[in-house]
C-alpha cells in the first residue's frame, strides 16, 4: 500500500480478462471488459449497483459463462472453464451473502477444500492429521478454534463469514477473491478481515475485492478498478480514484 | 405410407390430447410455481376424480360431467387444507425434497384406498353417446374425446383470466414470480400459495372427470399419467404455464402420430425420449421463462 | 492481591460420567449383541416362513444401504431406484438362461454391465438437481417398466421368466433361504464396508459438501460432477446385485414387481426412517419397515391396504422425523428428561453457545468478544 508498488510496471501475470462480455436479453452486463489486476496486491472492484461487477466476478470464477472474450491466469486461460478447475488452479472466493455447509461442523466444513491429490488420495481419511493440523491453525488465526465441532449453521453470522474464510485458505490459493466481505457484519470484524488481508497479502496472496465500503476499500486497497455499466471506467491507486471525475459521475450522477 | 383421413385423425387427436395435457400440466406448474412443490400426487388425484366421476354416474345415472359442481369446490378445499396442514409444515431448507416425498406418499395412500374402496376391477363409464363420433374429411373423432377437450380448452380459458384479470391471479403470478417482493408489496403469500394449491386440484377434478368419459379406469393409472406429465414440465420449463401448455401440445401430438407406426404402448416412449433430449441438450427446458432454473 | 472474581467459584465440572462414553459403550455392546441375532437368525427362525422373511429384509437393507450411497451423500434422492434392481435382476436372469454363465458369474456380470449403464444414465441424470432429478428417476423406471413388458420376447414380458436355481434341487426349501440369507448378509457387509469408507474419506467430505451446497462445494475444488457420478454408479452397481441375488433366490421375475415404484419408495422410506447421514441406518429402517410391512400383510391380506400403509408412514417419517427415527427418538426422550437444572451448570459461553443456536443474528459477537466470554465467571 506504499505508492510505490503501483507505479511500478506489472510483471508477473496474474488475472486478467480481454475483451470479456455477458449479455441478459439484451442487456450487456458486461461488456468488454480487458483489464489487468495486480499480481502480489490487494486489487479492489467497485462501481455502482448494476455496473455489472458481480456477473464480472462470476464470470471470471467459473459461475457463469462468459458469451465472449477470455480470462488468464498468470498466462493460462481459464474462459468458461468449470469453477473447480479454476478453484484448483489457485484461485479462491468467498461469497457475497456468505456459504457455508450449514448441517457440517466448523472442522468438517474446513475438510472440504480440495487442490490436487490423485483418486486413491481421495479415499484416504478427511480427518488425517496434517490436514486436522493446517484447519485447526487456520481456524486459531481467524479465532474460531473452540468451535470446531459446532454446526456451522449455529454459529454467527460474523462467524460464519471467518469461517467462510478459513476454508477457502485450506485450499491455499494464491489469488483470493472476496465478494462484498464487509456485507452485514460490524465494524470490530471488518477490522478483524481488514488486518487479515493484510497480513495474507504481506504472505504473498494476490486479493481482488468486490466491495461498496469505501472506507475499507480505500484504507486496504493498492489498486482499483471502476466498473460503470458493463465497463471499466478507471484504474489507478485509490488517492487517484477518489479524485477522478468520471468515478464521481458514476457513482453520483454529476 | 399412412393414408391421408388416417393422418389427420391423428393429428386431430394429438391436438385433442395435448389440450387435455396442457390443462393438467398447467396445474402440476401451478404448484411448483407458488411453492417449488413437485406434486406427485396430482395424476392420483386425477384418477380419484374420475372415479368419482364413474361412481356419480353409476349411482345417480346421470351425466358425469354434472360431478364437477360437486369435485371441482371440494377439489379446491382439499388443496386448501393440503397446503396449510401439510406443505406448511415441511422446512424450507429440504422443501422440494420433502415435498416430492410427501406427496409421493399421499399417491400411494389414494391408490391404496382407491383399490381397497374399489377394488382393482377396471371401470369404464358407458354413456348413450360414448360411441358416437364425427366426420371431418375422413377422419373420425370420438366425440367424448371432443368434448374432454372443450372442458379442458375452457377451462385453460378460464385459468388464463383468473391469472391475468382477477387481482388473486394477479398476487398469484406475483408470488410465483418472486415471492419476497410480492410480501413486500402485502400479498399474503401463504394464503395465495394455498389458492394455489386449491386451484391446482380444481384442474385435477376437471381432467379427472374428462379423463373418465373416455378412458378405462383403475387405482395404479396414475403411474400412467404423472410420468409424461412431469416429462411435459420439465420440457416446458419448469414454473412456465406457457411453457408447460407449449410443451403439452407438442408432445401430445408427438404421441399420437407416434401411434400410427409404433403402437400405442412404444408411442408412450416419447415422453421420456423429450425429457432425456432436454436433459442433454437443454436441462433448463426449452419454453420456460424466468424459474426454469437447474432445479 | 484478592479480588471478588478470584472468591466466585469456578465453573463446576460435569460430575456424571462423560455421556460420550456411555454412549459408546452402549453403541458398541449392541453392535455386538445385533452382529449375534443376525448370525444366529436362521437357527432360531422359528419356521422356513419366518427365514424367508428373514430374506426379504436383509434383501431390503442391502438395497436401502446402497441406495443410501447417493441419496444420502450427494442429496439426489432417487425414487426410481428399482430401476438398477430390476435390471440387475433381469440381467443376471438373462445371462444365466440365454447365456449359459454359471448363476452366481452372472450375478456379478449382471451388475457391472448395470454400473456401465448407470455411466451415461447419471451423466443425463445429474445435471438436473432437486425435484427435476426425482422426476427423472421416476421417469427412467417407468420407461423400464413399458420396455419389459412390452419385449415379450426377450423377457418373457407379463408372463414372467423363470430364473433357474443356483443350487441343485436336493437342496430343501429351508437350507436354500439360510444360505441365501447370509448370502445377503455377506452383500450387506460389503455395502457398509464402501459406505464407512466413503464416509470417512475425503471423497466423502465431497459429496457431504455436494449436499450441503453444490455450488460451494465445487468453488472450494470439489470435482462435483466426476464425484456425483461415482457415488451414483456405486449405488446403481450395489443395487443391481441385491437385484441379481433376489432373483436367484426368488426364482421368478415379473416388471412390475421388479420395476417397482413401490419398492422404489421402499428404499427411500426406510433410509430416511433409518436416517441418511447414519452406517446402519438404512438397515434399522429396513427391519422395521419389513416387519411393519409384514404384519400388515398377515393383518389385511392382499388388498390395496400396504400401499395406504406405507403412504403413511413415509408421510409420517417426512412430516416428524426427517432426520430419522433416531434423533426424533431422542428429541423425544430429551423432552420428558428432568429439565435443564441451574443455570450454574452451564458455562457462560454454553449459555451463550444455545442463545445463538436460537437467534443466531441477533448474538452475533466479533471473535475477540467471544473469547472473552469463554473466561468469564458463571452467573
Amino acid at each position: 500500500m506504499t505508492a510505490t508498488i503501483s507505479d511500478l510496471p506489472v510483471t508477473t501475470a496474474g488475472l486478467e480478462t480481454v475483451g470479456l462480455s455477458k449479455s441478459y436479453g439484451g442487456v450487456k452486463a458486461v461488456d468488454g471488459v480487458t483489464v489487468s489486476f495486480h499480481h502480489g496486491e490487494v486489487n479492489a472492484l467497485i462501481g455502482p449497483n448494476g455496473s455489472g461487477k458481480t456477473t464480472f466476478f462470476n464470470c471470471v470464477t467459473g459461475m457463469i459463462k462468459p458469451d465472449s472474450g477470455t480470462t488468464s491466469y498468470r498466462g493460462r486461460d481459464i474462459t468458461g472453464k468449470a469453477s473447480h478447475r479454476i478453484a484448483q488452479a489457485g484461485i479462491g472466493r468467498s461469497f457475497q451473502l456468505c456459504r457455508v455447509f450449514p448441517r457440517m461442523t466448523v472442522m468438517e466444513n474446513m475438510l472440504v477444500a480440495v487442490r490436487t491429490g490423485n483418486t486413491f488420495a481421495q479415499l484416504r481419511s478427511a480427518r488425517d492429521k496434517t490436514q486436522l493440523d493446517r484447519a485447526r491453525g487456520l481456524l486459531t488465526r481467524v479465532g474460531l478454534d473452540h468451535l470446531e465441532e459446532v454446526e456451522a449453521r449455529n454459529v454467527s453470522y460474523g462467524q460464519q463469514k471467518l469461517l467462510e474464510l478459513a476454508g477457502v485458505l485450506m485450499g491455499d490459493p494464491e489469488t483470493i477473491l472476496l465478494d462484498e466481505p464487509a456485507g452485514g457484519v460490524n465494524p470490530a470484524l471488518i477490522d478483524r478481515i481488514k488486518i487479515l488481508v493484510r497480513e495474507l497479502n504481506a504472505e504473498g496472496k494476490t486479493f481482488l475485492i468486490v466491495e461498496h465500503n469505501m472506507g475499507l476499500v480505500m484504507s486496504l486497497s493498492d489498486h482499483v478498478v471502476v466498473f460503470d455499466r458493463g465497463r471499466t471506467i478507471a484504474e489507478g491507486p485509490p488517492s487517484v480514484i477518489q479524485s477522478d471525475p468520471k468515478v464521481l459521475e458514476a457513482y453520483l450522477g454529476i | 405410407m399412412f393414408s391421408g383421413p388416417l393422418l389427420l385423425q391423428s393429428v386431430i387427436l394429438g391436438v385433442l390430447l395435448g389440450g387435455l395435457y396442457a390443462l393438467l400440466a398447467a396445474g402440476l406448474t401451478l404448484y411448483f410455481g407458488v411453492m417449488r412443490v413437485v406434486m406427485i400426487a396430482h395424476a392420483a388425484f386425477l384418477v380419484l376424480a374420475a372415479y368419482l366421476a364413474w361412481f356419480f354416474n353409476r349411482q345417480t345415472g346421470l351425466d358425469p360431467l354434472l360431478s364437477l359442481a360437486v369435485t371441482v369446490p371440494l377439489f379446491f378445499v382439499i388443496g386448501v387444507l393440503m397446503q396449510r396442514v401439510l406443505m406448511s409444515r415441511l422446512r424450507p431448507a429440504t422443501l422440494t425434497m420433502m415435498s416430492v416425498l410427501l406427496t409421493f406418499a399421499i399417491a400411494m395412500f389414494i391408490e391404496g384406498m382407491l383399490g381397497f374402496v374399489w377394488t382393482g376391477t377396471q371401470r369404464r363409464i358407458q354413456l348413450s353417446y360414448s360411441g358416437a363420433s364425427i366426420e371431418f374429411f375422413g377422419a373420425r373423432i370420438a366425440v367424448v374425446k371432443m368434448i374432454a377437450f372443450a372442458l379442458a380448452a375452457v377451462s385453460l380459458a378460464g385459468l388464463y383470466l383468473l391469472l391475468k384479470k382477477s387481482r388473486m391471479g394477479q398476487a398469484l403470478r406475483a408470488t410465483i414470480q418472486h415471492k419476497e417482493a410480492a410480501q413486500l408489496l402485502g400479498i399474503n403469500t401463504e394464503r395465495i400459495a394455498s389458492y394455489g394449491f386449491g386451484l391446482g386440484l380444481a384442474i385435477a377434478a376437471i381432467g379427472g372427470t374428462a379423463l373418465s368419459l373416455d378412458s378405462t379406469i383403475y387405482p395404479s393409472l396414475h403411474w400412467r399419467w404423472i410420468g409424461p406429465l412431469m416429462a411435459i414440465i420439465v420440457v416446458g420449463g419448469l414454473g412456465s404455464i406457457p411453457g408447460a401448455a407449449a410443451a403439452a401440445m407438442l408432445l401430445g401430438l408427438a404421441q399420437s402420430l407416434l401411434q400410427l407406426p409404433m403402437g400405442t404402448t412404444w408411442a408412450q416412449t416419447v415422453f421420456y425420449i423429450a425429457l432425456f433430449a432436454t436433459l442433454i441438450l437443454r436441462p433448463q427446458g426449452f419454453f420456460g421463462g424466468r424459474l426454469a432454473q437447474r432445479f | 492481591m484478592l479480588s471478588a472474581s478470584d472468591l466466585a467459584p469456578p465453573a463446576p465440572p460435569s460430575h456424571r460420567p462423560r455421556p460420550a462414553t456411555v454412549l459408546r459403550v452402549a453403541k458398541g455392546v449392541a453392535l455386538v449383541v445385533a452382529v449375534a441375532a443376525v448370525l444366529l437368525f436362521p437357527r432360531l427362525a422359528a419356521d422356513p416362513f419366518i427365514l424367508s422373511v428373514g430374506v426379504v429384509i436383509a434383501s431390503y437393507a442391502v438395497l436401502a444401504t446402497s441406495w443410501n450411497l447417493v441419496g444420502g451423500f450427494t442429496g439426489y434422492i432417487s425414487l426410481g431406484h428399482a430401476a438398477y434392481y430390476g435390471v440387475g435382476a433381469y440381467a443376471t436372469a438373462l445371462l444365466i438362461i440365454k447365456a449359459d454363465v454359471p448363476p452366481f458369474v452372472a450375478w456379478i456380470v449382471g451388475a457391472l454391465l448395470v454400473g456401465l449403464l448407470a455411466i451415461p444414465i447419471g451423466i443425463a441424470a445429474l445435471r438436473v438437481r432437486g425435484a427435476s432429478f426425482v422426476i427423472v428417476s421416476i421417469a427412467l423406471v417407468l420407461i423400464l417398466l413399458l420396455v419389459f413388458q412390452s419385449w415379450g420376447s426377450f423377457t418373457g414380458g407379463s408372463n414372467g421368466l423363470r430364473v433357474p436355481r443356483p443350487f441343485s434341487a436336493d437342496v430343501l426349501r429351508p437350507e436354500q433361504h439360510e444360505r441365501f440369507f447370509y448370502l445377503h448378509i455377506a452383500l450387506l457387509s460389503v455395502v457398509l464396508l464402501v459406505w464407512w469408507v466413503i464416509d470417512r474419506s475425503r471423497f466423502g467430505a465431497g459429496l457431504k459438501a455436494i449436499r450441503e451446497d453444490e455450488d460451494k462445494a465445487e468453488s472450494l475444488g470439489v470435482p462435483t460432477v466426476r464425484y456425483k457420478l461415482i457415488a451414483f454408479v456405486l449405488s446403481a452397481f450395489f443395487t443391481a446385485l441385491g437385484g441379481g441375488l433376489y432373483a436367484l433366490w426368488f426364482g421368478f421375475l415379473d416388471p412390475i414387481f421388479q420395476f417397482s415404484i413401490l419398492i422404489g419408495s421402499y428404499m427411500v422410506l426406510m433410509a430416511l426412517l433409518g436416517g441418511v447421514r447414519s452406517l446402519f441406518g438404512p438397515a434399522i429402517g429396513a427391519v422395521i419397515v419389513g416387519v411393519a410391512l409384514e404384519f400388515f400383510k398377515s393383518r389385511y391380506g392382499d388388498t390395496q391396504l400396504h400401499l395406504v400403509a406405507t403412504g403413511l408412514l413415509l408421510a409420517l417419517v417426512v412430516l416428524f422425523m426427517p432426520d430419522g427415527i433416531i434423533p426424533a427418538l431422542t428429541n423425544l426422550v430429551n423432552r420428558f428428561r428432568p429439565t435443564a437444572s441451574s443455570i450454574q451448570e452451564m458455562t457462560a459461553a454454553e449459555l451463550l453457545q444455545r442463545d445463538r443456536a436460537e437467534r443466531p443474528s441477533e448474538t452475533e459477537l466479533s471473535a475477540t468478544e467471544v473469547a472473552d466470554e469463554n473466561t468469564a465467571v458463571p452467573r
